[in-house]
């Protein structure tokens, strides 16, 4: 009985392992390439947030019957939200010496800075002050929307609605630009 | 619930609402294609984010 039991569950397992080695395979690479830019090239990290996120998708293998397009998407977001996730937990800042108010925007253009982070730039300060705010003082920061909205003391309703229209008209922006599609 | 697919994409929301945003997303055809449309946003946002970039590793043979 035990032993019966002990077999279903191999089984399983071995079903597992096999289907994750099949993501690894169809997504594995790109989504490798992907990360490897927001974990500052670091290939560790990287590989690790490729497993977790496959591990997820697995988990939630419905998801994997979508559109490819929207697979990807999906994938990147997942990804994304780990990295990020994973920034937080290593840059351990009590908020007494929060890091201090850096001014994305004002980085001088110097030779470091791309083209396109130059073009971000612009596009950036072509937005609404309201617009550009939540979108500083949320992803730019590595904050979730609860701390953004404590910080500029409006409801996180407000801060997820502005945010969505602020990204919107930034794409727009973005597109008009070409960095877009 | 459609206007937190930019929160979504950018992975700002918490750990709750995130999950019940994809639960939303299993069903919403809107937002699975205004997630289709946002998700390089923030790759575009990251080139603020890190100065020192992978291409600063290829410069320095």
């Amino acid at each position: 009985m035990l032993l019966h039991l002990d077999r279903t569950f191999e089984s399983a397992d071995a079903e597992a392992e096999h289907r994750i080695a099949e993501l690894y395979r169809e997504f594995g690479g790109p989504l490798l390439r992907h990360i490897r830019r927001s974990t500052g090239n670091d290939l560790q990290w990287a590989e690790d947030v490729v497993q977790e996120t496959l591990v997820r998708a697995w988990r939630n293998s419905a998801r994997l019957q979508w559109e490819p397009g929207l697979i990807w998407a999906w994938l990147l977001t997942v990804a994304r939200r780990i990295v990020i996730d994973g920034r937080r937990r290593r840059s351990v800042r009590p908020m007494e010496v929060e890091a201090p108010e850096i001014d994305v925007l004002a980085v001088p253009d110097g030779a470091e800075r791309s083209l396109s982070a130059i073009v971000v730039a612009d596009a950036l300060r072509s937005l609404t002050e309201e617009h550009r705010e939540v979108i500083e003082q949320t992803y730019l920061r590595d904050r979730t929307i609860s701390e953004a909205a404590e910080i500029l003391g409006i409801p996180p309703g407000t801060v997820k609605s502005r945010l969505y229209y602020g990204i919107r008209a930034l794409r727009e922006v973005l597109r008009d630009k070409g960095v877009a599609g | 619930m459609h206007e937190e697919v930019a929160a979504y994409v950018l992975g700002v929301l918490d750990e709750d609402e995130n999950e019940a945003f994809e639960r939303h997303l299993d069903t919403c055809t809107a937002c699975q294609a205004e997630l289709k449309r946002l998700v390089e946003v923030p790759d575009l946002l990251d080139e603020l984010k890190h100065l020192p970039s992978a291409s600063e590793d290829d410069r320095s043979r």
